[in-house]
């Protein structure tokens, strides 16, 4: 019995440490976000000192969307000054997301791409793995943003596609679909019901940029912060209506999850919906308008009655 | 040395099923397998063999899913205890008559059983906060009404680090018994007169006649093994951590500990030991509604915000600070005890990365360095 395979780094984490080094040696940036190999796997790093830059990687483990501290309200990474974000093409679709909605200038971010060839569920392994059907996180199957058009340096060379999953998520929300009303709701029920309300899906995401979020809202008490079946369906059936036609399905609320509700699945839910009636996919094109910022006169309306 | 008796893995079983019989409540560590449940489809690692197992504390409907593997449950303890959220009481307002309907506070006799030594000693450490200026009848009255018997841990993984704040894989803190895993069955070593009257009330079910090579043998052995092997995580000084975070408050080891950190509030809800909790009031009708209080989390920014607008706690950094303060050393210094069992969840849950093992390292590198160099000092 052989274990997985080690998969090597992908291409191009010379460049990256050297462009980093530089960007930081010239003042240009002042801090470079990207990934570090740390005791329990790969995790977020913050690099101030031009002569830590080695200390970037860039492998199969690189699973967290980095975009999440340009949030304007994490005033402890802002203080910090301009940013240098290592990002994957996925990644830059949510610094899009940011830029439509008025969040950032894309003149306080220096953005580095990497090229990717997917990568793995979790990120916390000793190697990197190589990607099989049974490790690969699910939405990098049919990556639309393999050679990102928003960064300020793209490194590393053309990947392989990523392989297609066990189930992609597209069939398992299909198999869902499929499921008789009541049983779609004993569904959702039982996974709503795990949810402890810590509120880890709306901290880590790119896009949960409002100033106060309504679930901190006590006066009235629009949605109810105890753990219950009425609380916990209003918390997540408003955070994902939140999202629709805004998330860049980068999977980090469901990978926060420490109970593991599958919101991709809700998420998915919500992009077919939104494609299907205003034919809208997030890209990392700022101009490509968000159906929630944009009015179009052939908008469908039949269901205002 | 204590008293000791051995059960045999079927006869443990047959307990459980005589305490259910009985009507009372059975909380242990139940493992299912998400693939094979109706949310299969919900299973994002459902691997091509179809499985992906998750351990989590249950009320047993059957003695047959009392789970043994010994694994850590997702959620600790805690939740049996301190429910998410539960009503304080109930009111009901006509005019300006306010009628208020207290909860009961007395709980039916339960078990839990194989609980983890961890999540069982978070239990007598939490009982000092809740019984210090204010007595809380929820919390005391399920801690009266529960038995808990603690399985020996083997050490689950490198998150893990109990020696190094005072609780062992084997410990029975909190607990009213251990079971120590020999062939055949388990060493049973009651702690309190709950855990020996589990012995009276079930006496088919134990044997006094412990099988001779498991003292001073088998079981002792592993159970010595898998403290060194907890120890190998992390070993630190807690009394020098302490008062070193006390005396080193705007230490930027400590104003700078969460770059990373996404101030969510998953680590204050898989911890045993983190109890904080606000109050809301529910209205559930015209005049009528439920005051109810459900764990809450000093990793956001609302948990200190004031009326006013200010906020004390006003970034990330401070906000974990108050976090490894709390339970290093304010818990400690108030009511002589670590707020923190080890279990290593927060760790585990961290996507993030935030590690406690590893800033717990640097603290006590930190607390042992002007002490370490004094003998250097003085050669000097």
């Amino acid at each position: 019995m052989t274990g997985p395979a080690i998969a090597p780094a992908y291409a191009g984490v010379d460049e990256l440490r050297r462009v980093a080094r530089e960007l930081l040696e010239s003042g240009e940036v002042r801090v470079i976000i990207g990934w570090e190999d740390a005791r329990r796997g790969a995790r977020p790093v913050f690099i101030t000192d031009p002569a830590e830059a080695d200390k970037l990687i860039f492998d199969t483990r690189c699973v967290h969307n980095l975009v999440t501290y340009l949030d304007p309200r994490r005033d402890h990474v802002s203080e910090l000054g301009r940013i240098g974000l290592v990002v994957k093409g996925c990644d830059a679709k949510a610094v899009a997301g940011l830029l439509r909605e008025s969040q950032l200038s894309r003149d306080h971010v220096v953005l580095i791409g990497m090229r990717c060839g997917g990568v793995l569920e979790e990120g916390e392994l000793p190697e990197p793995l190589a990607l099989t059907p049974e490790n690969v996180a699910p939405r990098c199957y049919g990556c639309d943003n393999r050679e990102p058009t928003l960064t300020d340096h793209l490194l590393g060379e053309p990947q392989p596609e990523p392989p297609r999953p066990v189930m992609t998520i597209d069939e398992r929300v299909a198999a869902l679909d499929d499921l008789p009303l009541e049983e779609r709701w004993a569904f959702w029920t039982e996974q709503f019901s795990k949810c402890v309300r810590c509120y880890a899906c709306r901290q880590v995401c790119p896009l949960c940029i409002c100033e106060r979020c309504i679930v901190e809202k006590t006066q009235p008490l629009w949605i109810e912060s105890a753990a219950h079946p009425r609380g916990n369906f209003s918390w997540n059936l408003t955070r994902a209506i939140h999202l629709a036609g805004r998330c860049v399905d980068c999977g980090e609320c469901e990978r926060f999850c420490p109970v593991g509700i599958p919101l991709s699945l809700l998420n998915r839910k919500l992009q077919q919906i939104v494609h299907e009636r205003y034919g809208y996919t997030a890209s990392d094109d700022p101009e490509n308008a968000a159906p929630i910022g944009d009015y179009r006169l052939d908008d469908q309306q039949e269901f205002i009655k | 040395m204590s008293e000791r008796f051995f059960i045999s893995e079927t006869d443990l079983r047959g307990l459980t099923a005589d305490l259910l019989d009985g009507g009372t409540e059975v909380i242990a560590p139940v493992a299912t397998d998400i693939c094979q449940s109706p949310s299969a489809v919900a299973a994002t690692a459902c691997t091509l063999d179809g499985s992906k197992v998750e351990i989590d504390y249950r009320q047993l409907t059957s003695a047959d899913d009392l789970d043994l593997s010994r694994g850590l449950p997702q959620l600790s303890l805690k939740e049996f205890f301190l429910p998410e959220h539960e009503a304080l009481c109930h009111w009901r307002q006509k005019g300006t008559t306010v009628q208020v309907f207290e909860v009961p506070t007395e709980f039916a006799p339960r078990v839990v059983l194989a609980a983890k030594p961890c999540d069982a000693a978070a239990l007598a450490v939490v009982d000092k906060v809740m019984n210090w200026d204010y007595e809380d009848e929820l919390w005391n009255g399920r801690r009266a009404a529960t038995t808990v018997i603690n399985l020996a841990c083997q050490v689950i993984d490198d998150s893990c680090f109990c020696t190094a704040v005072g609780a062992a894989p084997d410990d029975v803190k909190g607990a009213d018994g251990l079971l120590t895993p020999v062939e055949g069955g388990y060493v049973y070593e009651p702690a309190t007169d709950k855990g020996r009257a589990l012995v009276e009330d079930f006496a088919a079910r134990f044997s006094a006649d412990v099988p001779a090579d498991t003292i001073g043998g088998q079981a002792d052995d592993e159970r010595a093994a898998a403290r060194a092997r907890v120890a190998d995580n992390l070993e630190i000084d807690a009394d020098s951590v302490r008062d070193w975070i006390e005396a080193n408050f705007e230490d930027p080891l400590l104003t700078h500990l969460a770059m990373r950190c996404n101030g969510c509030g998953a680590c204050t809800g898989v911890c045993p030991t983190c109890h904080c909790f606000d109050i809301v009031d529910e209205q559930e009708g015209v005049g009528h509604g439920t005051r109810r209080r459900l764990w809450d989390t000093c990793q956001a920014p609302t948990f200190t915000l004031h009326a006013s607008g200010h906020n004390p706690r006003d970034t990330q950094h401070v906000r974990y600070r108050q976090r490894i303060n709390h339970k290093f050393s304010i818990y400690p210094l108030r009511f002589g005890e670590v707020l923190c069992t080890g279990c290593g969840r927060c760790t585990r849950v961290c996507h993030a990365g935030q590690d406690l093992v590893e800033i717990l390292e640097a603290i006590d590198i930190a607390a042992r360095r002007p002490r370490d160099a004094e003998p250097a000092e003085a050669a000097s």
